[in-house]
């Protein structure tokens, strides 16, 4: 299974080491994964066996078990330093088609956490729906691929993870099939999911005719003499970047983002906007230090691929914020925002410079600001979840004077607005104080100078909602706020939590993103 | 043997008229039809930059990618069987509820 040699391969030492007992086999370092899978299926055969079931509570129960076991191993991985260069480096799988370290677990760690909250949040969301054993299995086998994805380390399988996550995604942006809006954003996230994973898979395709071979250690190689297939490479390499670009709602392939997230069922959206984000960052970030030489001396086919995501970054957190600033809207302002913060993400992957001091901090800081955007952001389209579950409406006027009747979820919402925002208090402003710092550090002070602008206007935008929810007077619409979902209510909550509680837990989470990004470039 | 340069060729005219018929064509099973042919653009440079190398990934993985283009086929035909029962249409320049 492994490639390894037997004296190096010493994973998973830290832990079992101190109590002594043996270390654990390779395979399970696999184990986020396995335990996603697991409860994927578990969940159609609960589903196949009681399909007559009048309440889905165990299936949320299934589903959210499996994504917290999930969760827990990537973190006991992480926290037992698995994968790191300390404890036997990076474990490899299957011919080195799949590499877990310390990026792998970080954002598996990311997607799981997403995962779970979303599926808690799920029970009340889909209270009515004949058909909701699909709808978690397809959630949970979409978070194994995202999990795959972001330890995958062949071309081969990065595009096989890619579309175990992509095929899913369409189903359950329509799965309410009788909802226009909902098939409509299905529609089109398919429309445009399919042009870009085909245009993906013919850039690997001329990134294979160039180099001979999908492992990423292969390509690195082969790129550094080229000959006369450096134009193929090159070609091969943007094209890749437009896949990139489609999975984590970037410029140039941005533009279904807005009515996906507004179409699909809430608690799906909270989904794709954070965790599919998350892995697409995961793997892009792979390839391109991995494969492309992104922060090596010698660039790939000669070309500065950071300066061309240095462009990409600030066009899209430009585009983003200010669209999201004329939004009438909450759900669509929302949507616009989350390509804003894509924005500030690629900033991980702008501000590197050819042998950086600070290129670790700076993809660092970007997986940290992707951690705590998990919570934020989810929490943000949860709490819309919960505003559609009542029927209250979805501009910014319909939200008037919700605090008078949810206080409890207000305050979580205006928690989730002023992170987002990147006010001090919350976890949202440490991601980006480091984010910035980076790039500065690393010599990019304007592009920390464009976020920081940004910023700035994205508070215009958060702040109406907290307007709305707290000042205005509230309407008759407000009649319809009739119930108390528990589940729903409670993963808001435990949402806002993490938020703020990322205020004195910052250190470690930056640390190990740091420590993981440094393994990168060494 | 015929030079590797000319598969290229190849592969990219499939490729660029898949790409037209997605951009230009309003049938969504058409769509599919185009996406296909960019699929199989694709397949074309694995397979033939696989006997290039002596190197077998190249077609191993055009298998892989058949398999996804018939999974991908599934789900667009369900999306466009929703389509068809919610606006009555084919055509996937009809729904417009949401401004781009």
């Amino acid at each position: 299974m492994s490639v390894q040699q037997p004296s190096t391969v010493e994973p998973l030492a830290a832990l079992p080491a101190q109590t002594g007992a043996a270390p654990l086999p390779e395979w399970t370092a696999l184990g986020p994964v396995l335990a996603l899978v697991a409860a994927g299926l578990l969940l159609l055969l609960w589903d196949t066996v009681f399909p007559n079931r009048r309440t889905n509570t165990e299936l949320s129960v299934i589903a959210a078990v499996g994504s917290l076991a999930a969760l827990a191993l990537s973190g006991w991985y992480l926290a037992a330093g698995t994968g790191r260069p300390a404890t036997g480096g990076a474990i490899t799988l299957f011919a080195e088609a799949i590499t877990i370290d310390g990026l792998a677990l970080f954002f598996t760690a990311i997607v799981a956490s997403v995962t779970t909250l979303v599926v808690v949040a799920s029970r009340d969301y889909l209270t009515d729906h004949e058909t909701p054993g699909e709808f978690y299995s397809l959630v949970v086998l979409a978070a194994a691929g995202m999990a795959l994805l972001a330890s995958a380390s062949s071309l081969a399988t990065i595009f096989v993870a890619l579309e175990m996550v992509s095929l899913p995604s369409y189903a359950l942006v329509a799965y309410l099939k009788e909802n226009r809006g909902s098939v409509e954003a299905g529609l089109k996230y398919f429309l445009v999911g399919a042009v870009s994973s085909a245009i993906f898979v013919f850039g690997i395709s001329l990134v294979y005719a160039a180099t001979g071979s999908l492992l990423l250690s292969d390509v690195a190689a082969a790129f550094g003499d080229l000959g006369d297939l450096a134009g193929v490479a090159g070609v091969g390499v943007v094209m890749m970047i437009a896949g990139f670009a489609f999975k984590t709602a970037s410029v140039p392939v941005h533009f279904w983002a807005p009515e996906v997230y507004e179409g699909a069922p809430a608690p799906v959206s909270a989904f794709l906007s954070s965790a599919s984000k998350a892995a697409g960052f995961a793997v892009a970030f792979r390839v391109f230090t991995e494969a492309f030489h992104l922060g090596g001396e010698v660039t790939a086919v000669g070309i500065d691929w950071a300066l061309v995501f240095a462009v990409l970054a600030v066009v899209t957190m430009t585009l983003g914020n200010f669209a999201a600033a004329v939004q009438t809207e909450v759900k669509r302002m929302l949507a616009y925002s989350s390509i804003g913060h894509a924005g500030y993400a690629l900033i991980g992957l702008a501000a590197i410079s050819a042998g950086g001091s600070h290129n670790g901090a700076v993809m660092g800081a970007s997986m940290a600001h992707l951690f705590v955007y998990g919570f934020m952001n989810t929490g943000a389209f949860l709490f819309i979840a919960m505003v559609e579950r009542w029927g209250v409406g979805r501009t910014f006027e319909d939200y008037a004077g919700l605090g008078t009747v949810a206080p409890m979820a207000s305050v979580a919402m205006t928690v989730f607005m002023f992170s987002l925002a990147g006010l001090p208090p919350f976890g949202g402003f440490f991601s980006k104080y480091f984010l910035f710092a980076g790039a500065v550090f690393n010599g990019f002070w304007w592009l920390a100078a464009v976020g920081a602008l940004n910023s700035v206007l994205s508070l215009y935008y958060y702040s109406r909602v907290v307007k709305a929810i707290w000042i205005e007077d509230p309407t008759d619409a407000l009649a319809a706020v009739d119930s108390r979902p528990t589940a729903l209510y409670g993963a808001v909550i435990v949402a806002a939590v993490a938020t703020v509680v990322v205020l004195p837990g910052f250190g470690p989470v930056i640390e190990t993103a740091e420590a993981a990004a440094t393994a990168l470039f060494g | 043997m015929v030079a590797p340069e000319y598969y290229l060729l190849l592969a990219a005219a499939v490729f660029c008229i898949g790409l037209f018929g997605v951009l230009t064509r309003r049938e969504a099973l058409y769509f599919l039809m185009s996406v296909e042919l960019m699929l199989n653009a694709a397949n074309i440079n694995f397979v033939a930059f696989s006997a290039y190398y002596g190197d077998l990934t190249g077609q191993v993985f055009s298998l892989f990618v058949i398999a996804l283009a018939a999974a991908e086929v599934a789900i667009g035909i369900g999306i466009i069987l929703v389509l068809y029962r919610n606006f009555g249409v084919t055509d996937v320049t009809v729904p417009r509820g949401m401004r781009w």
